[in-house]
Parts: C-alpha cells; sequence; structure tokens
C-alpha cells in the first residue's frame, strides 16, 4: 500500500524575509522584494498551498488574500523571532456539523481521546530514549498503562505531569558534550535548549492547529488542556503525542550534530536573526522528512503524519471511527 | 429535506461510492475536486453545432431529479440526450449510465414522449456510443434517488465493494479507506476491504 497523494508535503510556506509582500499572480502566490531590488523570490501554484506563515514585516496584498479566501489557505502571522500572532482563517474553513460533534463530546468521550493522546505521548518518550541508548525506563512504562486506565481528567493530568518530569529527568543523557539539560523551564526559558524546545513546540503547535483549521475542527475547545482565552487548546492536547519524536529529537539533532551553537544565542537566549533562519529552513526539511509509518507501513513525510492524525481525530469526533489512534513508535 | 432536488450528475457520483458522496455532499469544503472541474472545462471548450442543443436544464419534482444535458441531439425525430465523457480506458461505466438514464426520464417527461435511448461520447477515442435506457435502469435511479434523498450526516456509508475505485478518488486522503481498517479492521466487514486487511 501506498500513501494516498497528497498536497500536505510542500503544502506550507514560510516566508521569513524582512520588507516582501505576498501577491498573487496568474494562478501563482508570489513573493515579492518590495523594499529591495531582488523583485520576485519564490513562486508556488496556488492550488498546492494550504498554509502560509509569515514571520515579522511581510504583509499580503488584498487581492491574495481575497485568493486566499477562496481557496481555502489558511494564513498564520508570527513575530520576526516565531511568536505566534493570529491568523487569517477562510471562510469555508467552518462545516457546522463538524464543530457541532466537536461541542457535543461527553465528559467521558474526551477523556477517551485524551488518554490515548497522552499515552502515546509516554509510549514515544520512552521510545525517544531508547533509540538514544537511555535504558531503565520502565517507570515511564508503568506510567503509560496507569494513563491508558485513567479513571478522570484529573488523573490523566497527574500520571502526564510525573511521566514528563521523569523523562525530562533523563533527556540530559542524550545530549553531546557541551551541552546540559536540567529542567524544564518555560516562561523564560532560563537556558538554551530550553529556548529550542520552547520554539520547537510552538512550531509544531502550529503545524497541529493549522491542520486541525484544514480540516474544520476548532483548535480553542481542547479535550484536555483546559479552556483558557486565547489558547488553542486542542492543538495543545493532539501535539502532545508528537512532542518527543517530532520536537525533542530535531532539537537534540541540531545540538547533537552541531547545526545550533551556544555562539547563535542572544543574550536573553533567543536565536539571533541568521541562526532563527537556518531554524526555519531545518524545521520545515525535518517536517518534509519521510519516515516508515509504523501503523501504516509506507513512507510519510512527518508533516503529512501530523495531518493523518488531524483527520483521524475528526474521525473520532464525528464517529466515523471508534476511538482515537494515537500515532505512536514502539521502536 | 426529502423534497430536495437531486442533481443528476450525483446520480455518478453516488453509484461510484456512496461514500465518496457523503463526504463530497456533506465535507466538501476544500473545493478542491480536480476531475469535476477539468471536466467542467471540458465542456465550456465545446462550441455549439448545428441541430444540437447544448446544455439543457431540466427539472422534475416528480422524480426528484434535476440537471444540464450536455448535448441533445435533435437530428433524427427521436431526440438522443448526450452525455459527453473522459475516460482514458475508452471505456464508460455503469455509473455514466446511470447519470445518461436520469436525463432520459427528465426529457421524456419534458416531452411527454417515451426516451428510450441515450448517447454516451467519450472524448479520447471520439466515440459515441449508444445506450438502450432499459427498465432495470429506471428502477436504479429511482431507487437511488430515494437513498440519497434519505441520507443523512449521521448515518455515514461503508467503504467501498471495489477498492480500486479508492486510487484516482480525490476524496481518498481523508477518507482513508485502507487506514481505517488497518487500526479498526471491524470495520472492513462486508466491504470489499476485507480481503486488504487479510493480505
Amino acid at each position: 500500500m501506498k500513501a494516498a497523494e497528497g498536497m500536505f508535503d510542500e503544502s506550507v510556506v514560510f516566508v521569513t524575509k524582512q520588507g516582501t509582500q505576498v501577491r498573487t499572480d496568474g494562478g501563482r502566490i508570489v513573493v515579492w522584494d518590495v523594499d529591495g531590488d531582488d523583485g520576485e523570490l519564490a513562486s508556488y501554484p496556488t492550488e498546492k498551498l494550504d498554509t502560509i506563515n509569515v514571520f515579522g514585516g511581510v504583509n499580503f496584498s488584498t487581492p491574495f488574500v481575497a485568493e486566499a479566501n477562496e481557496h481555502g489557505i489558511v494564513l498564520n502571522y508570527f513575530t520576526q523571532n516565531g511568536q505566534y500572532r493570529g491568523s487569517f482563517v477562510p471562510e469555508r474553513n467552518t462545516i457546522a456539523e463538524v464543530r457541532r460533534a466537536q461541542y457535543a463530546l461527553s465528559e467521558q468521550d474526551e477523556l477517551e481521546i485524551a488518554k490515548a493522546m497522552i499515552a502515546g505521548k509516554i509510549r514515544n518518550a520512552r521510545t525517544l530514549l531508547s533509540r538514544k541508548g537511555v535504558h531503565g525506563t520502565d517507570v515511564l512504562k508503568d506510567l503509560g498503562v496507569r494513563a491508558e486506565n485513567a479513571s478522570s481528567k484529573d488523573d490523566l493530568r497527574g500520571t502526564e505531569g510525573e511521566a514528563a518530569e521523569r523523562y525530562f529527568d533523563r533527556l540530559d543523557e542524550t545530549l553531546t558534550d557541551g551541552w546540559t539539560f536540567e529542567k524544564r523551564t518555560k516562561r523564560p526559558p532560563e537556558d538554551h535548549i530550553n529556548s529550542l524546545l520552547s520554539l520547537t513546540y510552538v512550531m509544531v503547535k502550529n503545524e497541529v492547529l493549522s491542520g486541525l483549521r484544514q480540516y474544520n475542527l476548532d483548535p480553542f475547545l481542547g479535550v484536555l488542556h483546559a479552556d483558557r482565552h486565547g489558547r488553542p487548546s486542542l492543538a495543545l492536547d493532539l501535539q502532545e503525542e508528537f512532542r518527543p519524536l517530532f520536537c525533542d529529537s530535531l532539537v537534540t539533532r541540531l545540538v547533537n550534530r552541531g547545526v545550533i551553537t551556544h555562539d547563535d544565542f542572544t543574550a536573553d537566549n533567543h536565536l539571533a536573526d541568521d541562526p532563527f533562519k537556518t531554524y526555519l529552513s531545518k524545521f520545515d526539511e525535518y517536517m518534509q522528512e519521510e519516515f516508515v509509518h509504523p501503523h501504516f507501513d509506507y513512507s510519510v513525510s512527518r508533516r503529512k503524519a501530523i495531518r493523518q492524525q488531524v483527520i483521524l481525530l475528526r474521525k473520532a469526533i464525528t464517529d466515523e471511527m471508534d476511538s482515537y489512534h494515537a500515532l505512536t513508535f514502539s521502536r | 429535506m426529502s423534497s430536495e432536488l437531486i442533481n443528476v450528475s450525483d446520480l455518478n457520483q453516488y453509484a461510484y461510492c456512496p461514500r465518496r458522496y457523503w463526504y463530497l455532499h456533506f465535507y466538501d469544503t476544500q473545493g478542491r475536486n480536480y476531475e469535476r472541474i477539468e471536466g467542467k472545462t471540458t465542456h465550456e471548450n465545446k462550441s455549439t453545432r448545428g441541430d444540437w442543443v447544448n446544455e439543457l436544464y431540466l427539472e422534475s419534482e416528480q422524480l426528484g431529479l434535476k440537471g444540464k444535458i450536455d448535448v441533445l441531439d435533435i437530428d433524427d425525430a427521436q431526440p438522443v440526450p448526450v452525455e459527453r465523457k473522459r475516460a482514458e480506458s475508452g471505456e464508460y461505466y455503469r455509473s455514466d449510465e446511470l447519470q445518461l438514464a436520469g436525463y432520459c426520464l427528465l426529457l421524456e417527461e419534458h416531452i411527454d414522449e417515451p426516451v428510450r435511448e441515450g448517447a454516451i461520447y467519450l472524448y479520447e477515442t471520439d466515440q459515441r456510443m449508444h445506450v438502450p435506457i432499459t427498465e432495470d435502469h429506471r428502477e436504479t435511479v429511482r431507487q437511488q434517488v430515494n437513498a440519497i434523498q434519505a441520507m443523512s450526516i449521521d448515518s455515514i456509508p461503508s467503504l467501498t465493494d471495489n477498492p480500486k475505485k479508492c486510487e484516482a478518488c480525490s476524496t481518498r486522503e481523508y477518507c482513508m479507506p485502507e487506514e481505517t481498517v488497518m487500526l479498526e479492521p471491524e470495520q472492513a466487514e462486508g466491504t470489499g476491504f476485507e480481503e486488504v486487511i487479510s493480505e
């Protein structure tokens, strides 16, 4: 069997060059250097794209926005160093029936989906550690079983917290000399590794968010993360199973291979401008990299695998499937 | 809802795969149905010739159908609806016949005379094939109109009985038929995917 011909892999575009404008030109989307003299920097067939991410001083022409609306292209706005600001969502990306099914989920339905996601995350955390030669992760195995049997969301959150703590305790062992990971810090990240982890979580969260929008789910209504104004809870929920193998593994790869060094960071632990561009291109490459799907037995890119999980989540929500099946790797 | 008229071209979609039709009807927000878009462009490029009526729109409450006949050939005394198709294989399908039967039923009600045959024109081979409309065609059209009118978003049609059809289907990437049965083998029961998972 082979994967369905999708448009996922080249469907996401990142625009980081400042002073550019995204326009339409005869069925193509063009990035134009407005402030400089370089003219057309890149162009893409409109039919193929579903997401455009812009960072900082990039603007969209009005005819382009109309075109994006027409073709169901989601536009996400970020600050120059990758902080999410908001989105333009095409009007057709709202199927009332999908929303209705999502809003009608019972507490028990939500718990079942969340259990699959968290158990998947714990399974994948063990797999990442074992791939890196870190052994003695039986505690995580037990916590995985506990997640599968959780009786309430609070119970599940407790198990998830404990598993995260155990996992991050061992993550240091996966890093090359000169890098250490002591503990996970978020606001603000207190060291370079934490900064890279936070950035990567934001980037993958955005992949998940675009996928949820593309398939008409409401990213702000979660199954496990508490609803909070402005927080895309469902994206955060679905992101859980991808954290170890699609996020942490990219970070360890970038530092272990010397792609990112300590010199690439500013005093407040942010990547400097050029290293940030390097990071984005490495991230995009990583999303397009293929692996053999553990359940379907064909090669898919990480980006496509994430979109497929969005579709499987929608199927679980709309009762097309009996349960949600997380993406798990057992080795 | 049940009094809504069914597009004759939807008879074709439904006959091809009820689940595909269900997706297109209730879920097709992407608007990326390439084949349909391509088909439309081809039609527009055809010019009118003598003795042909192009794009005759008909509807009938009685039949529960509406639709545009591509071409109505009135060369002979008997008008013959012609449906133009792209088919790389050089053959047409049972679902194409049903669509044609739908037009014939609409036409005979419109002119109040029996229409016993239609024709399918294939671009690839430049062939025009005559298709006699049988009682079986008529009965199937009636059944399908009823089935389509009775469809709801909550009644999800099962997977197709012929997995080969999935290969060219534009809804496959989100229908995920094989992936579905690999994760939930019980969904293959009674469909063409039973063999796929037993392989």
